[in-house]
């Protein structure tokens, strides 16, 4: 496998990235989920940890991808209209945007709330502001409201793409998949 | 101040009876009664003074302060076997920059403030200290501290700072929250919650009226 992206498919780092931020992000929603509605205790206060530590995670991923994102020419979009390709472009912004705003949200609603930032029990993380009871409640609005966009967003991405490798037959997952090849186009009969 | 109150009149009322001693000598010997009968009391200035205390959570240093208190001290640094100190802080006016940790706190695995609303200290002994704050007096008190209904005799060195007005206190004194059964159970493992918590007490004390 390629480590850089071709005209074809993306490279080892684009897919390594996009598929263990998938996977985190999965974990995160469901985790972010379970873990507001528990009793207070000691088992609910090493979740919020857990789950702070892999926001941290991402955050620290989403710049490196970014960064990877910009020093290499990504895979040429398959012919398709050009609304679907300004679709395209629009919901990778939006979920670039969105892989830094839902972290940063989160880091500065735990600011606001007072509480303390470890990553893993190995490193603390300074908070971006005092306690503030109003600017918690904003921060929350936006992690919460900022996931709820995400799903969204991730919803039309997915969409997409399995339009692309099972309507159109074309490259588009495939060139992001591991181990998945682009379908043969289909046979006229 | 009843005690010392109580015991001048007393000793007028015996003088008295000896007419014969020179008014001289009953005036001395009224100013030595009330010199020997206890150290001054004093009034604290709540607004300027505090009981804080810095823990740790996670690997993070956070600040609390008990909102109520009231404390009772009787203290003359050349008169230590009269002086004593004595408190008491409302554990449920604890407050530490967070709504969530300060709910946590008042929950029986913590300071159980339904169950036991207030902590105590009272000295037992006073002598005077050698390390401190430089420019102050040093002391040393002996003191029993209750905290959620478990008492324990604890090492209290304090300074004590004369002012034209009044004076000024102030302690540090590390405790093991464990030996008060406060966060004990799942949360006595120190990765969360680290069992060193270090109080902080500074009073601006005011001669107190009447004396």
């Amino acid at each position: 496998m390629e480590i850089r992206s071709t005209q074809e498919r993306w490279g080892g780092v684009s897919r390594l990235l996009h598929w263990a931020m998938a996977l985190m992000i999965a974990g995160q929603v469901a985790l972010g989920w379970y873990m507001t509605d528990l009793p207070r205790g000691l088992p609910k206060l090493r979740l919020y940890a857990l789950h702070k530590s892999f926001g941290l995670t991402l955050l620290a991923l989403a710049v490196l991808r970014l960064l990877w994102r910009l020093a290499e020419h990504r895979p040429a979009l398959p012919p398709m209209p050009a609304w679907q390709a300004r679709g395209a472009a629009f919901t990778h912004v939006a979920l670039y945007a969105l892989l830094f705003a839902i972290p940063l949200s989160g880091w500065l609603f735990n600011s606001a709330a007072g509480f303390p930032l470890q990553w893993f029990e190995l490193v603390n993380l300074p908070a971006l502001t005092g306690a503030n009871p109003a600017l918690k409640e904003v921060a929350k609005e936006l992690h919460e409201g900022g996931v709820t966009v995400l799903l969204v967003v991730l919803a039309l991405h997915a969409a997409a793409a399995l339009k692309h490798h099972f309507l159109d037959r074309d490259r588009t997952l495939a060139s992001m998949t591991p181990g998945l090849r682009a379908p043969a186009p289909r046979q006229p009969r | 101040m009843k005690a010392s109150s109580g015991r001048v009149p007393a000793i007028a009322a015996r003088a008295s009876r000896f007419a014969a001693v020179p008014a001289a000598a009953l005036a001395l010997a009224l100013v030595g009664a009330t010199a020997r009968a206890a150290a001054p009391l004093w009034n604290v200035v709540p607004a300027q003074s505090s009981v804080s205390f810095v823990g740790t959570q996670q690997g993070e240093k956070f600040t609390g302060a008990f909102g109520a208190f009231a404390a009772r001290i009787q203290f003359g640094p050349a008169d230590l076997a009269s002086s004593r100190l004595e408190s008491t802080l409302q554990m449920r006016s604890v407050t530490t920059q967070s709504a969530e940790r300060d709910d946590t706190l008042a929950t029986s695995q913590w300071f159980d403030s339904a169950q036991f609303a207030a902590a105590t200290f009272q000295t037992v002994a006073l002598r005077a200290g050698v390390a401190g704050v430089a420019g102050a007096a040093n002391f040393t008190a002996d003191a029993d501290l209750t905290i959620k209904g478990r008492t324990k005799r604890i090492v209290f060195p304090f300074s004590w700072q004369a002012r034209p007005d009044g004076a000024v206190l102030d302690a540090r004194v590390t405790l093991d929250r464990l030996d008060f059964g406060i966060g004990a159970g799942e949360w006595a493992d120190e990765s969360i919650v680290g069992r060193k918590v270090e109080v902080i007490v500074h009073l601006l004390l005011a001669p107190a009226a009447g004396r």
